[in-house]
């Protein structure tokens, strides 16, 4: 079905290029040409509908700058959570249409509409940026390169405490284990998709370490949560004191206001997070949809990410502490980004996702 | 004749708003997937899932266990609390009276935040508790705790029913038992509260069954060891497939109506039987107040205990929590002092709608509830037909439906019903969706009010030639204004406190502050919960001294 669609897209492009051509103008011209085309058609579309998971607050620094940009566009962003924007967009896709982008950091959940159909191709000077594994198909798009780490009480983990890697954080827990007993916090893989996605990822990259990991766990009684927001409220207050595979991003905005907030992203190894968003097939304001996406991911739009959302810019040319390319400064090979495909999809399987819930109930409710 | 038409209208229009949200979840829960997949087929897996699940049998067992325990706790604190109120010359009944009925309009989850910060593992209570004792002994997240805390807040919807009883009993066998010797209290155990214990089992059954909907309470304070209820595990199935499990949550829901149904209709039968026994004993009106001597401070005590712990600490802990940053052990509370977190939420249009759309429904919407509650009553009063007694059940159904669940049918309605869909985004979705959910309750104030109207006065209409429509908008109506004032007041307070219903509806122009308390919890925004909740108290607090003011009873 789409692909009549891209040869007339295609052959549209190729006729400006030439025509350009043929009037001595540059490929820089023809680009701008183009963005241009696409801002007169989002206008006349006049609307955009984003379902995100992003909170308002972040959002809205980049929704103020958009409608700087292209004022004639107005936005409606609705937040909710990964499990609710996954709902909702089905069920109101069935029923006619839903948004015209959703934006999402269950990464599982994102590359599942893809696969199963609900989004449309885009490409564009700027989806040419990306990583090639932040783009799927050239329909789904990691927009932000957020580091997952340990988060932990300054007030009341000693500095010698402080694990700087897996393996540090593994011999913490089974050498003190009377000390962090019921005091160790991470995702509760039952409630939330992304904490799932996450420990599954770590099974991958981390091996034979795994299954101390979760002995570990098991031996400190870990606190499970649903969100970061509950887990982070715990270790500020003292009630838990470290907390795992938690969104440095997330941490970070946290730790500016309470200084008893400490983050480390472990040496060995850190997962890398980023949120997917896609077009959706049945938009209604598809152009607005395309302006949208170009412009979040455009260096201006990443350097909103990385300096004014707290979350971690993509882009490998946005330079900064909040960015792809600083954390490779400080970590080097030890970055993991979770690829964007169809690797995510292994643990949608029903058997193989309860499998593995109940090998992490098995591990980690042992007394 | 001409009157059969608008009324069965109105009886047709009733039963289609409760069972057709009904038999979609009825539906859902025997399909193997979203019912708007066109791969879902008829299929019984759902429940050979849940029923495989080893979580379903613990949520089942924990939930027997709150229910029983609840009732353990609430009915005999109940009973004893209404005899002191009813009963015994107490000092300061009357100023108690109110301050006891606060649980009921407190919304669950605001409460139960609180009990995490005021009593949590670091909470202000326990910190201060432990500097003075050395340490905490309770577990706030204790199964333990959660049955306590459950039968405490319920202990008003005892005290509610069993006073009523008592009120209409003469107190003549107190008073030779008095005489003869007995204690206060012992009168309490052997001669007045055996005498309403038809109440007493009503209430027990709906105290019972309360327990199997409870969900706030174990939401949260459930969550941190894992101790799962039936409708909680119902919420958990949202998540835990990675993909929406509508079809495991309908299953879920169809087991919890398979339970309550069977009670709702027992609560009916019981009610009419309680009512026929108070009737008998109500004869001899006059009574004299038990003198309680010097037990009248043991029963002070305990009243100012049970006050202090099911209202005074975890509205402190909300109040406390909602201008601090940060909380904990080794933290001096003076100096995290901000109002930030209000000026967070007065500074978010989606928190600013959402108090604006909470009052919304509670004053427009609450006034439209009882006008349409008001038309269900019209139509079956001083109707004893057929079609009067349908309207009985069909008003009782929607009880036994989780308010999760009921939400949640109510979107699907909105979604796949062409005409409706585009109000699905408007509070509208929202306030049909409560409206239903508390149609029995509404439907009580409205009856009780209408029962008020000595049937003379309409009959008196009709024989001068008035049609029914006629003397129930020139004679009926107007006689019970001050009935449906009073019931527009409370109904404001229960969509104030309401919360569940309004989880799965939640979308942009649709936000109340409970299902936003619900949402932000779950991504652990607890700052603005907190302010949130502090906001939703004093909402309910001003339809509470507006009650007040105007001299609405707060019962029947």
């Amino acid at each position: 079905m789409k692909f009549p669609f891209q040869h007339a897209r295609r052959r549209l492009g190729f006729l400006i290029a030439a025509t350009l051509v043929g009037l001595a103008a540059g490929s820089l011209p023809a680009r701008a040409q183009s963005t241009a085309d696409l801002a007169a058609a989002a206008a006349k579309e006049g609307k955009l509908v984003i379902y995100g998971v992003t909170d308002n607050e972040q959002a809205n620094h980049l929704i103020r700058e958009f409608r700087v940009q292209y004022p004639a566009v107005q936005v409606e962003y609705s937040n909710m959570s990964t499990t609710e924007l996954y709902n909702r967009f089905i069920s109101e896709s069935a029923a006619g249409s839903s948004a015209d982008v959703t934006w999402s950091s269950a990464m599982d959940l994102q590359v599942k509409l893809v696969n199963d159909g609900y989004a449309q191709p885009h490409k564009s000077a700027e989806t040419a940026k990306l990583p090639e594994w932040a783009n799927w198909k050239n329909e789904a798009f990691g927009t932000t390169y957020e580091p997952i780490g340990i988060v932990y009480n300054k007030r009341l983990v000693p500095a010698a405490d402080v694990p700087q890697s897996h393996a540090d954080f593994i011999r913490l827990l089974s050498t003190q284990a009377d000390k962090y007993k019921g005091k160790v916090t991470t995702y509760d893989p039952e409630k939330s998709g992304v904490g799932f996605m996450l420990v599954t990822q770590d099974k991958q990259v981390n091996g034979a370490g795994f299954a101390d990991l979760l002995k570990a766990f098991g031996g400190v009684a870990v606190r499970v949560q649903g969100a970061t927001g509950t887990m982070m409220e715990r270790i500020a207050s003292g009630e838990n004191l470290i907390g795992y595979n938690l969104n440095a991003a997330y941490a970070l905005t946290r730790a500016q206001k309470d200084p008893s907030i400490g983050i480390v992203l472990p040496k060995d190894y850190t997962l890398v997070l980023s949120r997917v968003m896609f077009i959706a097939k049945g938009a209604k304001h598809p152009n607005a949809a395309k302006l949208w996406l170009d412009f979040v991911l455009s260096k201006k739009g990443q350097e909103i990410i990385a300096s004014k959302a707290d979350l971690y810019a993509i882009r490998p040319d946005v330079e900064g502490d909040t960015t792809a390319s600083g954390l490779k400064k400080q970590l080097g090979d030890a970055l993991r980004p979770v690829p964007i495909g169809t690797g995510l999809l292994t643990y949608l399987d029903q058997a193989k996702r309860l499998d593995f819930l109940k090998q992490w109930n098995a591990a980690v409710k042992a007394k | 004749m001409l009157q059969t038409l608008p009324r069965r209208a109105v009886v047709a229009l009733l039963a289609l708003s409760v069972f057709f949200p009904l038999g979609l979840v009825l539906w859902q829960s025997v399909l193997s997937g979203p019912f708007f997949m066109p791969s879902a087929q008829l299929s019984l897996e759902s429940f050979v899932f849940i029923f495989e699940d080893p979580d379903f049998w613990m949520a089942t067992r924990n939930t027997l266990i709150i229910a029983v325990g609840m009732s353990v706790i609430a009915i005999p604190l109940g009973a004893v609390l209404a005899f002191i109120m009813v009963r015994t010359d107490l000092p300061g009944r009357r100023w108690l009276e109110t301050p006891i009925l606060i649980p009921i309009f407190v919304s669950p989850v605001v409460l139960a935040f609180g009990y995490v910060v005021s009593l949590g593992p670091v909470g202000f209570f326990s910190v201060w508790f432990e500097a003075l004792f050395g340490h905490v002994p309770w577990n706030i997240y204790s199964l333990a705790s959660i049955v306590v805390i459950a039968g405490l807040t319920h202990v008003p919807h005892v005290y509610l029913y069993s006073s009523s009883a008592l009120r209409n009993l003469g107190s003549d066998v107190e008073e030779a038992a008095r005489l003869s010797g007995a204690s206060p209290f012992r009168v309490a155990r052997d001669v007045s509260i055996p005498m309403v214990s038809p109440a007493l089992l009503y209430v027990g059954v709906l105290v019972f069954f309360l327990g199997f909907e409870i969900f706030g309470l174990p939401l949260i304070l459930g969550d941190p060891e894992g101790h799962l209820v039936l409708t909680t595990y119902l919420y958990k199935l949202t998540n835990k497939l990675g993909t929406p499990s509508y079809h495991l949550m309908a299953a879920v829901a169809t087991c919890i109506i398979a339970v309550t149904f069977p009670l709702v209709l027992l609560q009916r039968a019981l009610l009419k039987s309680a009512q026929r026994f108070v009737a008998m004993k109500g004869k001899s009106a006059r009574q004299r107040p038990l003198a309680l001597g010097p037990w009248k401070w043991v029963a002070l005590a305990v009243i100012a205990l049970w006050l202090l712990l099911t209202i005074v600490v975890p509205v402190s802990g909300v109040a406390l929590r909602s201008v601090v940053s940060s909380w904990g052990t080794g933290i001096n509370l003076l100096e995290v002092l901000t109002l930030d977190h209000f000026r967070a939420v007065f500074e978010e249009d989606v928190m600013i709608r959402s108090i604006l759309n909470s009052i919304l429904i509670g004053t427009f919407g609450g006034a439209l509830a009882v006008g349409g509650y008001l038309l269900v009553g019209l139509a079956t009063h001083r109707k004893a037909d057929g079609l009067s007694r349908l309207v009985d059940y069909i008003v009782l159904t929607p009880r036994a439906v989780p308010g999760l669940m009921a939400g949640l049918a109510v979107f699907w309605v909105f979604l796949f019903v062409p005409f409706l869909a585009p109000l699905r985004s408007t509070l509208f979705s929202v306030w049909f969706a409560y409206a239903v959910v508390w149609l029995a309750y509404g439907m009580r104030l409205i009856q009780s009010a209408l029962m008020q109207v000595g049937p003379e006065l309409e009959e008196a209409g009709r024989l001068v030639g008035a049609s029914r429509a006629r003397v129930s908008l020139d004679i009926t109506v107007p006689l019970i204004r001050n009935g449906l004032l009073g019931a527009w007041l409370l109904v404001f307070m229960i969509f104030e406190r309401e919360y569940s219903t309004g989880v799965y509806l939640l979308s942009p122009g649709t936000e109340v502050i409970g299902a936003q308390i619900v949402s932000l919890w779950a991504s652990g925004a607890v700052d603005v919960v907190a302010a949130l909740s502090l906001i939703n108290m004093l909402l309910v607090g001003s339809g509470l001294a507006l009650a007040l003011r105007f001299g609405v009873k707060l019962h029947d």
